[in-house]
C-alpha cells in the first residue's frame, strides 16, 4: 500500500461533500432512533427533544415480547417477510446462476433476443404490471398467498440478477474451466469446483439484491394480500399504527426494527456488493 | 507417450468452415508446431485434439486410441494456454496438485509430484503462493509444472510463451526446446510466430483458411514452400515475391516484368515448363540476391529505395521495375538511396510459382 498525501483543497471538498451525504443518509435513521425511545408524550411536544430526557425501551420490549397481543403481530409480520424474503432469494439466485452462466458462455439460437427479452420487463414501472399480475395471481388462485409475492418478486428481481451474474461470468477466462476439464473435470465439476468459488462475491451481491428488494416491497404485498395473518412488515406496520391512532414511538421502534437485518446483512457484506457493481469496470 | 493422428478433420460452425479436412501424424517424441495468420484455423484444431470442441467429421486418435467421442479429461492429455488458465483461488502447489487430485491419487503421491515438477521448474519456493503473486515467467512456468506432473500422452501448448516480454521469450523458448528433448515428450504447439516454429519444432503444420497447407520440417518449409501462402509467411524478413510473365525463348525461359528481364537457366527453365499459363510469381529470399555496382549477364537493373542496417547485415529495399525487393548485403558495402544497382540471382535457390494455382513449379 503507498501512502500519498492528497491535495488540500479537493481534499476538504471532498470531506464537505461526504459530510453532507452522510447527514442526508443517516439523519433520518438518527431521528428515527431517537423517537423510538422517547415517551408518547415527549415525541410529540414543540420544540422537539433532540437528546431525550427520558430514555426508554418500552416501545422495543412491547414489539419483541410474543406474549403480548401487539408483540405476536408484530413478530408474524417479520416472520412473513423473512420467509418470503428468503424464499425470493433462494429461489431467485437459483434460477439466475445457471441462466447468467447460460448466457454468458453458450452461444445458441435467439441468445441475444432472450437476453434482451429478459430486460425489457424493466423498461416499465412496476407498478404497471400491478392489475394484469393481480388478475393472473387470480386465476391461479394465488390471492393472499405468499407463493403470488415470492412469483412477483422474481418476475422483477430475476432480470437484475441475471444481468449482475452475467457480468461476473464474461471476466471468469474460458480457458479455466478448459483447463479443469483437461485436468480431469467433467463440464458440471469445472463449473462448480472452479467458476463457482471465483463468483461467489457476485452470488452474494445478487443475493443481498433479491433479499431487499423482497423486503422492502410495499405495494404488491398492500394489493395481493388481505388476511392480516398473511402480511409482510412493510404493509403491517402501515396497517398496524393506523388502527391504533399514531403511535410515533412504536413505528419508529418497529421502522427501526425492520432497517436492522438489512443494515447488518449490507455492512458485513457491502464489500461483495461494491465488487459486484464495478466488476467489469476496472481491469484485474 | 503417443502418437496424434488426424485424418480428415472438419470443423463446420454452421456459418464458417473452420477446419477443413486436416490431416496430418505426429509421431511419438515429436514437436509439432501449428503455425499461420490468427484466425487460420490452428487453435481451432487444436482444441479439436484436447477435445474442448467436436469435430463434425473426420477421426482423431492418440496413440492407438480413437478419441473423438471421449471427454477432454479422458484423452490423457495436457494443455497449456497463453493466458496459463492458472486458478486464481488456489496456491501453486494446490494448481499444480488439482489433475492429480482429480484423478483421486494418494494425498503423499500428489505431494511427491508435486515436488518433483516444481523442482524440475525451479519453482519449488513459490509453492505456497497464489498466482497472482507470481510474474509473467513464474506464472508460465506453473502452467507448465500443472501439465508436467500428470505425465500425460500429449502435450498441447496454445501460444504459451506470447503473454511474456520478448527477452523472456526467448529464454522460455530455450528452456522449452530443452524439456522437449529431455521429456521426450509429444508436444503439438499453437503459434502464430513462424520464428517460434522454426526455432523449436521437428516438423512444421502451416495453416491458413482452415487448410493445412504444408507439413514439413522446418528447412524444407523454409527451403521448399508448398505455395505461395508459405511462402510469404516462412521467413523474416518475408520471401520476396515479383508478379512476372514468362516468355519462351528457344529451349530456355525468360522471366519478365515491367521494365526488366531475367534468363532462367536449365533446372529453372524445365519448372517454368510446368506453368499452367505465362502468368509466374518469382520468388527469391534477401539471402539469395546480391547488390553489385556494375551490370554483368543475369543481373537485372534496380534503383535503391531505402537501405536498412541492422549491425550483422544491411537490408537494402530495391526497386525492380514497381516492385519492391528487400536484398541482405554485407554491412561494408556502401548503398545509398537512389543509386542504381544491380541484382544477381543464385538461380539454384530460386523459386516459381504459379500465379493461377498459386503452387510452387517443381521439376518434371
Amino acid at each position: 500500500m503507498s501512502v500519498r498525501r492528497r491535495g488540500g483543497g479537493w481534499s476538504l471538498t471532498g470531506w464537505i461533500f461526504l459530510v453532507f451525504l452522510l447527514l442526508y443518509a443517516a439523519l433520518p435513521m438518527v431521528w428515527m432512533l431517537i423517537t423510538s425511545v422517547q415517551s408518547q408524550f415527549a415525541a410529540i411536544q414543540y420544540p422537539p427533544e433532540f437528546i431525550p430526557s427520558n430514555p426508554t425501551l418500552e416501545q422495543y420490549a412491547r414489539l419483541l415480547s410474543p406474549s403480548s397481543e401487539i408483540g405476536g403481530q408484530f413478530l408474524r409480520y417479520m416472520w412473513n417477510s423473512i420467509y418470503v424474503s428468503t424464499l425470493t432469494t433462494i429461489f431467485g439466485v437459483g434460477v439466475a446462476v445457471p441462466a447468467a452462466y447460460a448466457f454468458s458462455r453458450f452461444r445458441f439460437p435467439g441468445r441475444n433476443a432472450l437476453f434482451f427479452s429478459v430486460l425489457f420487463r424493466n423498461m416499465f414501472p412496476a407498478v404497471v404490471f400491478l392489475m394484469p399480475l393481480f388478475i393472473m395471481m387470480r386465476w391461479f388462485g394465488l390471492v393472499n398467498t405468499h407463493a403470488s409475492l415470492v412469483i412477483t418478486y422474481l418476475t422483477f428481481g430475476l432480470p437484475l440478477s441475471i444481468w449482475l451474474l452475467k457480468g461476473f461470468y464474461d471476466n471468469i477466462p474460458v480457458e479455466l474451466e478448459q483447463a479443469a476439464r483437461i485436468d480431469g473435470c467433467t463440464r458440471f465439476q469445472a463449473f462448480w469446483m472452479i467458476v463457482m468459488p471465483l463468483s461467489t462475491p457476485g452470488i452474494i451481491a445478487t443475493a443481498i439484491f433479491s433479499f431487499i428488494t423482497a423486503w422492502n416491497e410495499y405495494v404488491y404485498a398492500l394489493t395481493f394480500l388481505n388476511s392480516d395473518e398473511k402480511l409482510t412488515l412493510p404493509v403491517g406496520l402501515q396497517r398496524f399504527f393506523t388502527e391504533y391512532a399514531t403511535n410515533w414511538p412504536g413505528l419508529m421502534a418497529a421502522s427501526f426494527i425492520m432497517s436492522v437485518p438489512v443494515v447488518v446483512m449490507f455492512l458485513v457484506l457491502q464489500k461483495y456488493f461494491v465488487r459486484a457493481l464495478t466488476e467489469g469496470a476496472v481491469k484485474a | 507417450m503417443a502418437q496424434v493422428e488426424l485424418r480428415d478433420v472438419v470443423k463446420d460452425y454452421g456459418s464458417f468452415l473452420a477446419v477443413k479436412s486436416v490431416s496430418f501424424t505426429v509421431k511419438d517424441g515429436e514437436f509439432v508446431a501449428l503455425v499461420g495468420p490468427s484466425g487460420c484455423g490452428k487453435t481451432t484444431t487444436l482444441n479439436l485434439i484436447a477435445g474442448l470442441l467436436d469435430t463434425t467429421s473426420g477421426e482423431i486418435r492418440i496413440g492407438d486410441r480413437k478419441v473423438d467421442d471421449l471427454d477432454p479429461k479422458d484423452r490423457d492429455i495436457a494443455m497449456v494456454f497463453q493466458n496459463y488458465a492458472l486458478y486464481p483461488n488456489k496456491t501453486v502447489h494446490q494448481n499444480l496438485g488439482f489433475p492429480l487430485k482429480m484423478r483421486k491419487l494418494p494425498r503423499k503421491e500428489i505431494d511427491e509430484k508435486v515436488r518433483a515438477a516444481a523442482g524440475l521448474l525451479d519453482i519449488t519456493h513459490l509453492l505456497e503462493r497464489r498466482p497472482r503473486e507470481l510474474s509473467g515467467g513464474q506464472q508460465q512456468r506453473v502452467a507448465l509444472g500443472r501439465a508436467l506432473v500428470r505425465d500425460p500422452q500429449v502435450f498441447l501448448m496454445d501460444e504459451p510463451l506470447s503473454n511474456l516480454d520478448a527477452k523472456l521469450r526467448v529464454q522460455m523458448r530455450a528452456e522449452l526446446k530443452r524439456f522437449h528433448q529431455d521429456l521426450n515428450a509429444t508436444v503439438i504447439y499453437v503459434t502464430h510466430d513462424q520464428l517460434e516454429a522454426m526455432t523449436m519444432a521437428d516438423r512444421i503444420a502451416v495453416m491458413e483458411g482452415g487448410i493445412l497447407q504444408q507439413f514439413d520440417t522446418p528447412e524444407r518449409v523454409f527451403e521448399e514452400p508448398n505455395n505461395l501462402f508459405v511462402a510469404g509467411f516462412v521467413g523474416s524478413p518475408a520471401m520476396n515475391l515479383v508478379e512476372a510473365s514468362l516468355n519462351r525463348d528457344a529451349d530456355a525461359f525468360v522471366v519478365e516484368s515491367d521494365g526488366w528481364s531475367l534468363p532462367l537457366d536449365a533446372v529453372n527453365s524445365r519448372r517454368a515448363a510446368q506453368a499452367t499459363g505465362p502468368d509466374i510469381v518469382l520468388g527469391a529470399r534477401h539471402s539469395t540476391m546480391a547488390l553489385h555496382h556494375e551490370p554483368a549477364a543475369g543481373r537485372v537493373e534496380g534503383r535503391v529505395y531505402t537501405v536498412e542496417p541492422t549491425g550483422d547485415l544491411t537490408y537494402a529495399h530495391v526497386y525492380l521495375g514497381k516492385s519492391i525487393v528487400v536484398v541482405s548485403a554485407d554491412p561494408q558495402t556502401r548503398i545509398k538511396p537512389d543509386e542504381t544497382v544491380w541484382i544477381s540471382f543464385d538461380q539454384s535457390r530460386l523459386h516459381l510459382f504459379d500465379a493461377r494455382t498459386k503452387q510452387r513449379l517443381l521439376p518434371e
